[in-house]
């Protein structure tokens, strides 16, 4: 075919532009702005003093920062766990020939689509209400008054229900990905270990989860690169200001640069420097990540 | 006979456990809307006191929402940017696929692996230059700017995602195109784009979905109450309940939120999952 220059040139510049304007120059901006103390976003360079790693070294110090890290990691590695293990368990149900299977994978994947904020607002007022929801109503009913009683958006339990609230929208998405992943392995292996006597978890230690690996490391990634972004349901469970219980790096960096005052008693760590170096290390996590599943889920070459 | 009536009931008994989890699964999904959607057709009152509907439906809850609290204006804006930057990320992005797709140049594979890098990049990495450019150019709060945002920031995943639909079209037809006079870019508008429309399609609706619930941005960049898609203009509703207090209103609004991505499920499920098992188990 032929070559038509003009045309290849017309035709990805202005995609290359766009990534340009809003992923390599800010990158490097950002980079930068993180060794410098910033007063305003929208100060021009000139503005900016060289502080060398004080904005890390400031955050690090900074109680509420390593507490949003501390809470980013707990939603990550346990979130993670209930997640997968959650997903897991209803994709080997339905790929055991259920029926209806179309119709349960399309209601699991449902909360995927739906607004966060609408999500989050059917939790928090009413399958969490103390007065009139859905738990304290199935806990009345059964007579458990204690549980009945609970607060579940109180500070102490709204952690942990922010994190079942996150979790339960977040399962049909890897639902999707697992039973594609499982109905790619040929039928024949699950007949034959069946005619050898495997009883069924044999089959999933033995057979799914290794054909499974490939899937198993884009999925982590995926989950961690959705973790460190974690915002909406934070902003949700504390509408206020960012509470111990329930803040991000995220929803730090935004009361820090965008909102009112994170930390009035230390006006000089209110700078926009500090929020890129909240990017910073946002972003080297991830690299971090990636490049410790690479390594520890080697991909074998698979052909059936 | 009896043999296959007994396999049958073995296999329903063996499954027993696996249905019932899904089913508990899917009734907690359905019992979450419908309550909502309840809620949304009561009074506040009867809402707190676990007697919804005593007093019949109450549909002036929505009119209430949409106009009183201006939930019809961010219903609007939603629309407004979602369509706008809808269009406006295929047409960029799908000439650009095309070309990665099809020709093997220096530095092909460069740009592929940049475009794919970018979606680990988390958002906080970004946005404070992009606050800055935005007053520089003042541009803050306007609508414009929150359409170019939207495109530029979802040409990447867009570029991926089309990259296979264009490797499997033949190049043969390009080659007639050529015999027959037609101008390499003409061919690619008029033959090739509408043959990739099943890729196109799909990740038009990712585009939507994902646009329509978009929040961070629209929290950053819509600052004024009249430039706020629905999700912000939810958000900041529901801060104001404690002293507004119409719950009703409220859930009512979460409906008008809920509706419109809700009803493209319904419609376009398959098309969506299967989209998403193939644009995730390519990579």
């Amino acid at each position: 075919m032929k070559r038509d220059k003009t045309m290849m040139i017309t035709f990805v510049t202005p995609a290359l532009i766009t990534f340009a304007l809003v992923f390599i120059y800010p990158t490097i901006r950002t980079i930068f702005m993180s060794f410098f103390y910033v007063q305003a976003v929208t100060d021009s360079l000139g503005k900016w003093n060289f502080v060398g790693i004080d904005n890390y070294i400031k955050l690090f110090s900074s109680q509420m920062f390593v507490q949003s890290l501390k809470n980013i990691f707990n939603i990550w590695f346990w979130g993670g766990i209930g997640v997968f293990a959650v997903a897991l368990l209803l994709s080997i149900i339905l790929t055991s020939g259920v029926k209806g299977k179309g119709f349960f994978r399309a209601a699991i994947y449902l909360p995927n689509v739906i607004s966060a904020v609408a999500m989050a607002t059917m939790w928090i007022h009413f399958v969490f209400s103390s007065k009139y929801g859905l738990l304290h109503n199935v806990f009345d009913f059964l007579g458990w008054e204690n549980m009945a009683a609970v607060q579940w958006t109180s500070p102490t339990n709204q952690f942990a229900s922010m994190t079942v609230a996150y979790c339960f929208g977040m399962v049909g998405y890897y639902v999707l990905i697992f039973m594609a992943g499982i109905e790619k392995i040929p039928r024949d292996f699950y007949e034959a270990a069946k005619l050898e006597g495997a009883h069924i978890f044999q089959q999933f230690r033995h057979i799914t989860m290794p054909l499974m690996r490939a899937v198993m490391r884009s999925s982590i990634v995926m989950w961690s690169v959705s973790s460190i972004v974690f915002f909406i349901w934070s902003m949700m469970f504390s509408t206020l200001d960012p509470q111990v219980g329930t803040v991000t790096p995220m929803v730090y960096m935004y009361a820090l640069v965008f909102g009112r005052s994170i930390v009035p008693s230390d006006p000089t760590l209110l700078n926009a420097g500090a929020g890129a170096a909240v990017g910073v290390i946002m972003t080297l996590i991830v690299l971090v990540v990636f490049g410790i599943v690479n390594v520890t889920i080697r991909d074998k070459k698979i052909q059936y | 006979m009896n043999i296959l009536k007994n396999r049958f009931n073995k296999q329903t008994i063996t499954r027993l456990p696996g249905y019932t989890v899904l089913n508990l699964w899917v009734i907690f999904t359905a019992v979450l809307v419908t309550w909502i959607i309840l809620a949304s057709l009561s009074t506040t009152r009867e809402i707190f006191t676990s007697t919804m509907l005593q007093t019949g439906f109450h549909f002036e809850n929505y009119p209430k929402a949409l106009f009183a609290h201006n939930i019809a204006s961010y219903f609007l804006n939603s629309v407004i940017y979602t369509f706008l930057s809808g269009i406006g990320i295929i047409l960029i992005a799908a000439p650009c696929a095309y070309i990665l797709a099809r020709f093997s140049f220096k530095g092909n594979k460069f740009i592929q692996n940049l475009f794919v890098g970018s979606l680990g990049i988390p958002q906080i990495m970004i946005i404070l230059p992009l606050f800055f450019m935005a007053s520089t150019f003042s541009l803050t709060n306007s609508r414009f700017l929150i359409i170019i945002l939207y495109i530029c920031l979802n040409i990447p995943f867009t570029v991926f995602f089309l990259l296979s639909f264009f490797a499997t079209i033949p190049g043969s037809f390009e080659e007639a195109a050529a015999i027959d006079g037609c101008s390499p870019m003409r061919t690619f508008w008029i033959i090739i784009f509408p043959l990739a429309q099943p890729g196109i399609i799909t990740v038009a609706i990712f585009n939507f979905i994902v646009i329509w619930n978009e929040f961070f941005i629209a929290l950053i960049f819509a600052n004024t109450s009249d430039l706020r898609p629905l999700s912000v203009g939810l958000y900041s509703m529901i801060q104001s309940m404690r002293y507004i207090g119409d719950w009703a209103g409220m859930f009512a609004a979460v409906i008008v939120v809920f509706v419109p991505t809700f009803i493209i499920y319904i419609f376009l499920s398959k098309k969506i999952i299967a989209g998403v098992t193939g644009g995730a188990l390519k990579g």
